[in-house]
C-alpha cells in the first residue's frame, strides 16, 4: 500500500500527461431523461484512456441516470463519443460490444445462476472460448472466495462477494471502459477497503473506469479525475489532488444548500 | 340540509353520464322515426351488449385485469330469469325432465328477476372471494375456468338447461323503452362508481398496486367489490337477454361472446365508461357492415361470395391494432363531457 | 392391478401432453412477461401445413413430422416477429390481449383459406396401435408420447444449463436488461424462446395429430387452454411448474374419469377444473411460483 502522499504525486502526474492521452469517454451537453422528467441538465465528463475518473454527488443528484446513458437504458440528448465514434445510435447490447461493461447499481448479478454462469455470462458475446476460461480461472484465483462458491446460486453469495462477482463479470468482456456503480453500497469498511484495493489493482493495469460513488474519500482516493454532480449539473471539477481528501464536500454530498 | 356531498369529478361523472344518455336516446329516437321493426331486435342486443361492456368496464375497465367469465353470469341469470318466469304450461313441455319441481311453479317477472340477481349476486360474491385476492394473471386464468365449469354445467344438465338447444316459451317481458331505461341507469351506475372513493382507489390500485397498498387502500375489498358491481349487470343483461327473445340456449354463453365484449371495451377504451358505450357502438355497427358482407352481398350489380369468419377477422384485427397503437383505446382515460369540454 | 397400469399410463400421457404445451407457454411468459394466447393457433398451424405437405410432398410419415415441427418452429418466430415486438415491453394485459386477438385472427384465417369442417390427415395414425404385454393393454402412442416428453424436458435441461444462450434464457427471466448490458441480443433471446415454444408445439401436434387424424380451426384452442390451466397451478413462468402442472392435470383428469360414474363423463372437465381453482385459493400463486426479488439486495 503507496502512502497517501506519494500516491499524489503520482496521479498527478498522471493527470498531466493524460491530456495528451487518447479520449476513451468525451460527453458533451448530455441530457438524461426518465419518461418526461429531465433528471441530467446538459453535462461535460471526458474520460482519457488509463484514467480513473469519480463521479461524486448526492442521492438523486443524475449520477446513475448518467451511466445509464452512456450504457444506453436511458433516453438522452447530447453527443457522446468513445475513442471518437458516436455511439448515442447504438443499441445496448452493441454498445457493450465496442468495450463498455458496467456494474451497475445494486450489483444485479444473475441470482438463478451460478457463479461461474455469471461469469459466463460477462463473456457471453465473446468468441474466444479458451482464453474465456483461462481468464476466468484468473479471477477465481484474485478472489478465492468465488472459487470456493462457484458452482453455488449467485444469489446466496454476501453483498461483497456479490460486487467482486459483478466487476469480474463487467471485466470479462474485456471492455475498454469499465462503468462503477456505487461498488461501496451498503458494505462494511473492511469490504469496502477490500473493493477499493480492487480498483486500486486495476487502475495500475491501465484499465479505464468511471466510478460513481458516494463515498468521497475512498472514490478520490484512488482516482485521476472528479466531478462533482448535483441536481443534474456539474457543480465543480478537477485533478483529485485539489479535493484533499474531501472532508470540504459535505455541503455539496449531502446536498445541504448553505 | 346537505344532500349528497359530490366533489368536482364526482359532478363531471354526472355530467357525462347525462350526455351519454343523450346519445343512447338520440339512438332510439332515431329508430322510432326512421327504423324499421325488424330493426328493433338489432337494437335491443346492442344494448344488451352495452350493459355487459359498461358491467366489464367496472372491473375489468377500472381494475385492469383482464376476466373472461363475464358470459358465465349472464348465462346463469338468463337461465333462471328464464326458468322462474315461464309460465308452467310452457314448461311442462320445453323442461318435461326438470327436477326439484322446476317446471311446476312460476314467478313474476319482477321476483324471476330479483330471484336471478340474488343467485347471480351471490355467485359472484363466493367468486369474487378469491378472484380478488389472485394476482393478474391467476384472475384471467381462473376467469376462463369459471366460463368452462359453467358452460360444461349448461350442455351437461340438460334437464335443467337444455344444453345446446333452445329453451323456448320465455314470455316476451321486456321491450326497447325498458331497455333503454336499464341502460342509461347502468351507465350512470357504472360513473358514478368510478368516480366514488372506491372507483379511484380501485383505479389507484390497478396503477401501483404496491403504492396503493402502501397509501392504505384496502385492494383486496376494492376488487371485491367491484367484482360483485360487475356481475349484477351481467345479471342483468342476461335477465333483460331472457324476457326478450323467448328462447335462449347455452351456445351463446361462451368463448365468441366474450371476443366480442371485450374487443368493444378495449376498442373505447377499457378505463372510461365513454368508451364502453363507443366501442360497443362501433363494434356493432362495423359487424353488422361485415355481416352483411360476409353474406356474398350484391353490390352495384356485382355478386361477392360468402367470406364466413370474416366477423371473426375484424375483431381480431381490432384487438391487435388497438393493442398496438392505442392502447388504452379511443377514448384513452377520458370520458365524455372532456370531449365537450375541449371543444369550448 | 392391470387397470392401475392402464390407467397409470393414460394419466402419464395425458400429463405429457399437457407438460409438452405447457413448457412452450412458460418459456415465452417467463422471459417476456407474454402470455402467449396464440400457441394454440401455432400447433393449428403445423396441422395445417401437414395436410398441404401431404398433398404436395409426400406421404412419407417422416418427412412429415419433421415438417410439422419444422413448421410449428417458424410460426412462432414469425409470430413474434411480426405481432408481438411492437408491444414488447408493454404491460400484462396490453401483452395478453394482443395475442388473443392474433389467436382470433389466425383462427379466422384458418377459417376462410382452409374449412369450418374437418379436413382428414392421416399420415400419423399407425403411431397409435395397441400393443399386449401378458394381460395389460397399452397404446403404444402413449408411450412414445411419455418417452418423447421426458426426451424433450432432458434436452430442454441441457440446453438451458450448458449453452450461453440457454443460459441468457435463464438469465432474462430474471432481470432482461442486465442480460443485454452483457452484450447479448435481445432479439436472439426471444426469437430462441420462441423458436423452443415452437419446437415443443410442434412435437405436441404430432401426437395430436396421431390421435385425431383431422385438422379443424380451433384444434388448438382446447388444448392450449389446459395447458395455460396447467402452467397456473404450477405456477406461471416457472419452467417445473409448467411440467407438474401438465402431469397434475393429466392424472387428475384420469383419476376424475374412473371416479366419476359413467354418465357424467362430460363433466369430467368441469370437475378438473373446479379441482384447479381449489389449488389458486390454497395458493394464489402457483405451487412452484418463480421467486420474486422484491427491492434491492444491498
Amino acid at each position: 500500500m503507496t502512502p497517501i502522499c506519494q500516491d499524489r504525486t503520482v496521479r498527478a502526474r498522471k493527470a498531466t500527461l493524460a491530456a495528451k492521452k487518447t479520449r476513451m469517454l468525451e460527453i458533451k451537453q448530455l441530457k438524461v431523461f426518465h419518461g418526461m422528467i429531465e433528471a441530467v441538465h446538459g453535462i461535460d465528463v471526458s474520460v482519457s484512456e488509463g484514467q480513473c475518473v469519480s463521479l461524486l454527488g448526492p442521492n438523486g443528484a443524475g449520477k446513475t441516470s448518467t451511466l445509464s446513458a452512456i450504457t444506453g437504458t436511458a433516453r438522452s440528448t447530447g453527443s457522446m463519443r468513445l475513442l471518437g465514434e458516436d455511439i448515442t445510435q447504438i443499441s445496448i447490447e452493441d454498445r457493450c460490444r465496442k468495450g463498455i461493461a458496467i456494474s451497475p447499481e445494486g450489483r444485479r448479478i444473475f441470482g438463478n445462476l451460478s457463479v461461474r454462469d455469471n461469469m459466463l455470462m460477462g463473456g457471453a458475446m465473446r468468441k474466444d472460448r479458451a482464453a474465456l476460461l483461462s481468464e476466468m480461472d484468473e479471477w477465481f484465483g484474485r478472489f478465492p472466495i468465488l472459487g470456493e462458491r462457484a458452482e453455488q446460486m449467485a444469489g446466496t453469495l454476501s453483498g461483497g462477494e456479490q460486487q467482486m462477482l459483478a466487476i469480474a463479470r463487467a471485466l470479462l468482456s474485456r471492455p475498454r471502459i469499465l462503468l462503477l456503480d456505487e461498488p461501496s453500497l451498503g458494505l462494511a469498511p473492511q469490504i469496502v477497503a477490500k473493493i477499493f484495493e480492487i480498483i486500486r489493482e486495476l487502475k495500475a493495469r491501465e484499465i479505464t473506469i468511471l466510478l460513481v460513488e458516494q463515498n468521497a474519500a475512498a472514490a478520490i482516493g484512488v482516482s485521476d479525475k472528479v466531478y462533482i454532480l448535483n441536481n443534474g449539473v456539474i457543480t465543480r471539477q478537477g485533478t483529485a489532488s485539489d479535493f484533499g481528501d474531501g472532508s470540504d464536500l459535505m455541503d455539496e454530498l449531502t446536498g445541504v444548500h448553505s | 340540509m346537505k344532500l349528497l356531498a359530490l366533489n368536482s369529478a364526482q359532478r363531471q361523472g354526472l355530467l357525462g353520464s347525462a350526455l351519454l344518455s343523450l346519445v343512447i336516446l338520440a339512438i332510439v329516437g332515431a329508430y322510432y322515426l326512421w327504423g324499421e321493426s325488424y330493426q328493433a331486435r338489432m337494437l335491443y342486443a346492442v344494448f344488451v351488449n352495452l350493459l355487459v361492456v359498461v358491467g366489464l368496464q367496472v372491473f375489468t375497465g377500472n381494475a385492469n385485469i383482464t376476466s373472461f367469465s363475464h358470459a358465465a353470469f349472464m348465462g346463469i341469470s338468463a337461465y333462471v330469469a328464464a326458468i322462474c318466469v315461464t309460465p308452467m304450461a310452457m314448461k311442462v313441455i320445453s323442461l318435461p325432465d326438470a327436477p326439484w319441481g322446476l317446471n311446476a311453479f312460476e314467478l313474476s317477472a319482477v321476483s324471476s328477476a330479483l330471484l336471478a340477481l340474488l343467485i347471480t349476486g351471490l355467485l359472484g360474491l363466493a367468486t369474487g372471494l378469491f378472484m380478488a385476492r389472485l394476482t393478474g394473471v391467476g384472475v384471467t386464468i381462473v376467469s376462463i375456468a369459471i366460463l368452462v365449469i359453467v358452460h360444461s354445467i349448461f350442455l351437461y344438465r340438460t334437464d335443467i338447461f337444455k344444453g345446446n338447444q333452445a329453451l323456448f316459451g320465455i314470455p316476451k317481458i321486456f321491450d326497447l323503452p325498458q331497455m333503454t331505461v336499464l341502460v342509461i341507469v347502468a351507465i350512470f351506475f357504472a360513473r358514478m362508481f368510478r368516480e366514488s372513493a372506491v372507483g379511484l382507489k380501485l383505479r389507484a390500485s390497478a396503477d401501483d398496486e404496491v403504492g396503493a397498498r402502501a397509501m392504505g387502500v384496502d385492494v383486496f375489498r376494492v376488487r371485491l367489490i367491484a367484482w360483485v358491481i360487475g356481475t349484477l349487470f351481467f345479471a342483468a343483461a342476461g335477465i333483460a337477454y331472457a324476457f326478450y327473445l323467448g328462447t335462449i340456449s347455452a351456445r351463446p354463453f361462451y368463448f365468441n361472446f366474450v371476443f366480442l365484449t371485450v374487443s368493444m371495451l378495449i376498442l373505447g377504451g377499457l378505463r372510461s365508461v365513454t368508451g364502453a358505450v363507443f366501442g360497443t357502438l362501433l363494434i356493432s355497427i362495423g359487424l353488422e357492415l361485415v355481416r352483411w358482407l360476409e353474406t356474398g352481398p350484391n353490390i352495384g350489380g356485382i355478386k361477392f361470395p360468402e367470406v364466413l369468419g370474416l366477423s371473426g377477422l375484424l375483431l381480431g384485427v381490432v384487438i391487435v391494432a388497438v393493442m398496438a397503437f392505442m392502447p388504452n383505446g379511443i377514448m384513452g382515460n377520458r370520458e365524455i363531457e372532456e370531449l365537450v369540454k375541449r371543444k369550448r | 392391478m392391470d387397470y392401475l397400469i392402464q390407467q397409470s399410463l393414460n394419466a402419464l400421457s395425458f400429463g405429457a401432453e399437457y407438460a409438452l404445451i405447457a413448457l412452450g407457454l412458460a418459456i415465452v411468459f417467463s422471459i417476456m412477461g407474454l402470455v402467449n394466447f396464440a400457441h394454440g393457433e401455432v400447433i393449428a398451424f403445423g396441422g395445417y401445413s401437414m395436410v398441404i405437405m401431404g398433398t404436395l410432398l409426400t406421404n412419407n410419415p417422416l418427412v412429415l413430422m419433421v415438417g410439422v415441427v419444422v413448421a410449428c418452429v417458424f410460426a412462432s418466430v414469425a409470430l413474434e416477429r411480426v405481432a408481438f415486438r411492437t408491444v414488447r415491453g408493454a404491460d400484462l394485459t396490453t401483452g395478453l390481449l394482443t395475442a388473443f386477438g392474433v389467436s382470433i385472427i389466425l383462427q379466422n384465417l384458418f377459417l376462410l383459406f382452409g374449412s369450418p369442417r374437418p379436413i382428414a390427415a392421416t399420415q400419423f395414425i399407425f403411431l397409435d396401435q395397441t400393443i399386449a404385454l401378458g394381460s395389460i393393454r397399452i397404446s403404444s402412442l402413449q408411450v412414445y408420447e411419455t418417452l418423447t416428453t421426458i426426451l424433450a424436458i432432458l434436452a430442454l435441461m441441457f440446453f438451458l444449463r450448458r449453452t450461453t444462450l440457454g443460459m441468457a434464457m435463464r438469465a432474462a427471466a430474471l432481470d432482461f436488461e442486465m442480460v443485454r448490458l452483457c452484450g447479448v441480443r435481445a432479439n436472439r433471446v426471444i426469437a430462441g424462446a420462441f423458436a423452443i415454444s415452437g419446437l415443443l408445439a410442434g412435437l405436441a401436434c404430432i401426437f395430436i395429430m396421431a390421435r385425431r387424424g383431422s385438422v379443424q380451426p380451433h384444434m388448438g384452442f382446447d388444448p392450449v387452454l389446459v395447458a395455460f390451466v396447467a402452467c397456473v397451478i404450477g405456477g406461471f413462468g416457472s419452467l417445473p411448474g409448467a411440467v407438474l402442472g401438465g402431469f397434475l392435470l393429466g392424472i387428475t383428469e384420469v383419476a376424475v374419469l374412473i371416479l366419476l360414474p359413467q354418465s357424467a363423463g362430460g363433466l369430467a372437465h368441469a370437475v378438473v377444473f373446479a379441482l384447479v381453482a381449489l389449488v389458486l385459493i390454497w395458493r394464489p400463486d402457483g405451487i412452484l411460483s418463480p421467486a420474486r426479488e422484491k427491492g434491492d439486495k444491498i
